[in-house]
């Protein structure tokens, strides 16, 4: 069928654009609010091609078009219409658009972190701890032991794109499997480890190159290990791409031509674009670092040591073996070293800092053994699971770093060999050992000073005025107020198909700002999930309510979720019933969106909705039937 | 009255979704009373609150059981729905 055919047709019958107060679609039917019913031409309507029902339900016109199809038809309709678009993707992005870009980049950049940290931060671990019992028992690299562990030691690193990936694609709204696709392709085993370039240019040993875009010009077929950002930015690319075509291609063609055509153009875009321009860009870096430190005084030392952590976040790091090795080969000594080891202990210092002082049970779980790996010289945990997200504390790493830095400048500190720092740097500086202590320390008491200084937690989420004494309420009749303090959608902008569509009754959605479940009118608490997650209720005047926490958060088992009420309560409005740990849901990579629905809603009529932030028991649905009921 | 009985193969047994999509299936059949029972417990297949409370989940053993009009096609559709969706 021809969607603008049809999307013209309706738009034909509807008494024109001023008839029309607003647009909106679900998964199978485009609803359309409208002035005055008197001049629908329903039986038109139903006669259109591709409308596969009609009903006109209090001022909404619902035309029943089917999966798929109804988006299409919706766009053409907007176009055809004039109207402004208000799909989901589209208020979001309006309401995102607010924040500051950096903001917002950072913001992403930790979407895409937290749910993969518990990977990294036990690679982490088990990678500085090998590496150092290794430092300390030379013997034990040979053995078996140390092989099988330090398999398990990199192996997150070394698909670190892949987690990456993976993730992003789910925060950019992507298929998260093509996303995968992608990151394997960036670190392809047909394409040189990033991590061995180094030892390329070191021998001399050419790396492979392939000619791109008809010949054009030549490619150095390096892989993407360690990275991060490009990863990142490739996949935004992706979810781009893949996005525009879904919306163009052919519903019929869509399987076949989408994820082929996604992935060709993201990959060849990938390799060849992005590649040259990171690799130019990381040779400027490179360049750029090697000038640096040549400034005397200290200067250069102080400057690299505080841009250190900026250039992990890159992913242009591990070209610093090259100047270590170069280093190494010609002097002898790797005064690198030095540099890179007080950044990452300050990143470390100042990631102690938060987790001794944060009073949030999450915040600290995951600072502490951050911490920790990055004394042990894993800074990526710390980086980028703690202090790149509270900005704060990656400036006062900064500061630590090139205090320490100065200091080993000043001793003129060198080590003997190149790939650990922190604690374990000690075994690779034994003719340093006084100095290198003092510059970790001060490294350490610099970070650490400023980290607790500058670090100040946000006055806690559920502090809304929730004293635990009831609040007096008057309920209104037939008025759901809302239970938790958030943003609350629109229905249809619930991220899930069954609630959207209004299957378990008519309602909103709510993004929670803070984990707590009130009781939204006087009533009865009539089911309570095994899992925890929902909570069903029904009010005196008729109105039967689910509050669903979550997306398919019934997978999480209870997990997270603690229940002040049971069955057959009876509870006033605003009575605590729920407390759920919206960090453990994203960490399982659920939505918090919650919603709240009038289960028998069929049976009593249009629910209105009182949409944006809301604090707890403001109005938000009103069930118009109850209301005059009473 | 027809009935038969189903053992739930979806771990997480009959949650908000599915009983939401149970209820739309069982509204399909007006003229008829499906009830949905486990244990000596039971609810009617159109009553959401209801039907979760009763707390089913993968491997338990419920009893569908339709009467009235349309009973015939009302426990088929049953059938297919439970063997589609639980």
């Amino acid at each position: 069928m021809d969607y603008r055919t049809c999307a013209q047709e309706i738009f034909r019958h509807v008494g024109g654009r001023e008839n029309l107060v607003s647009a909106a679609h679900c998964a199978t039917r485009l609803r359309l609010v409208i002035a005055d019913n008197s001049k629908l031409d329903m039986k038109a309507l139903e006669e259109i091609d591709g409308v596969k029902g009609v009903f006109s339900n209090a001022g909404q016109l619902q035309l029943i078009l089917g999966t798929g199809t109804v988006n299409k038809v919706y766009d053409e309709f907007l176009a055809v219409s004039g109207m402004t678009a208000a799909t989901k993707e589209e208020v979001k992005a309006a309401a995102a658009a607010r924040q500051p870009l950096p903001k917002r980049m950072v913001k992403a950049l930790g979407d895409v972190f937290v749910p993969i940290l518990p990977a990294i931060v036990a690679s982490g671990l088990i990678m500085g701890l090998l590496e150092g019992l290794c430092k300390a028992f030379p013997g034990l690299a040979d053995s078996g032991t140390y092989t099988i562990f330090h398999l398990f030691s990199n192996a997150a690193f070394v698909f670190l794109p892949i987690l990456v990936a993976v993730s992003s694609a789910r925060v950019f709204g992507g298929n998260i499997f093509l996303g995968a696709v992608i990151g394997m392709i960036m670190i392809h085993t047909d394409l040189v480890n990033a991590w061995s370039v180094a030892d390329y240019v070191a021998s001399g040993t050419p790396i492979p190159t392939a000619d791109v875009w008809f010949g054009l010009f030549n490619i150095n077929l390096t892989g993407y290990q360690g990275h991060v950002i490009p990863v990142i930015i490739a996949v935004w690319i992706m979810c781009q791409i893949e996005k525009r075509l879904h919306k163009v291609v052919p519903e019929m063609l869509d399987l076949f031509i989408t994820p082929l055509v996604t992935v060709c153009a993201t990959g060849y875009l990938t390799l060849t674009v992005f590649g040259p321009v990171f690799s130019t860009l990381e040779n400027w870096v490179l360049e750029g670092v090697q000038m640096l430190i040549t400034i005397p005084f200290g200067i250069g030392a102080a400057l690299m040591g505080a841009i250190y952590p900026l250039t992990v976040v890159c992913g242009v790091h591990h070209m610093y073996n090259v100047i270590e090795a170069g280093m190494l080969s010609s002097v002898g000594l790797n005064t690198w070293m030095p540099i890179a080891s007080a950044a990452n202990f300050a990143q470390g210092a100042a990631c102690l800092a938060v987790a001794l002082k944060t009073r949030e049970r999450k915040t600290k779980a995951l600072a502490l053994p951050s911490a920790m790996s990055a004394a042990l010289g894993i800074t990526e945990p710390a980086i980028f699971g703690v202090n790149l997200r509270l900005v704060k504390p990656l400036v006062a790493g900064m500061i630590g770093g090139a205090a320490g830095s100065v200091v080993g400048s000043m001793f003129h500190i060198g080590a003997t060999a190149y790939g650990v720092t922190g604690l374990f740097g000690f075994l690779t500086t034994t003719d340093y050992i006084v100095p290198y202590a003092i510059e970790l320390a001060v490294s350490f008491v610099v970070a650490f000073a400023v980290s607790w200084f500058l670090y100040k937690e946000k006055a806690p989420e559920a502090a809304a005025p929730q004293t635990e004494d009831a609040p007096t309420l008057t309920c209104q009749p037939g008025v759901v107020y809302c239970p938790i303090q958030g943003k609350v959608i629109p229905m249809e902008e619930i991220p899930d198909d069954t609630f959207a569509a209004g299957v378990l009754g008519e309602g909103c959605g709510i993004e929670p700002a803070a984990g707590r479940v009130v009781a939204p009118f006087d009533g009865e608490v009539t089911t309570v999930a095994e899992s925890k997650h929902a909570i069903g209720l029904s009010s005196p005047d008729g109105m039967e309510l689910l509050i669903h926490v979550g997306i398919n958060t019934v997978e999480l088992d209870g997990k997270g979720f603690t229940l002040h009420c049971a069955e057959g309560d009876q509870v006033k409005a605003g009575q605590p019933l729920l407390d759920f740990d919206l960090d453990v849901i994203r960490q399982g990579g659920y939505s918090t969106t919650t919603a709240v629905l009038v289960t028998n809603s069929e049976d009593l009529g249009p629910v209105s909705v009182h949409t944006g932030d809301q604090f707890p028991l403001t109005p938000i649905l009103t069930v118009n039937a109850c209301v005059q009921a009473d | 009255m027809k009935s038969f009985t189903y053992t739930i193969t979806d771990p997480v047994g009959i949650h908000a979704r599915p009983a939401g999509l149970l209820v739309k299936a069982a509204k399909a059949f007006a003229g008829a009373e499906i009830t949905v029972s486990k244990g000596d417990k039971s609810a009617k297949a159109t009553q959401l609150m209801k039907l979760m409370g009763l707390g089913i989940k993968g491997g338990d053993q419920v009893t569908v059981s339709v009467s009235g009009g349309d009973e015939e096609a009302a426990a088929a559709a049953m059938e297919d729905f439970f063997q589609n969706n639980l």
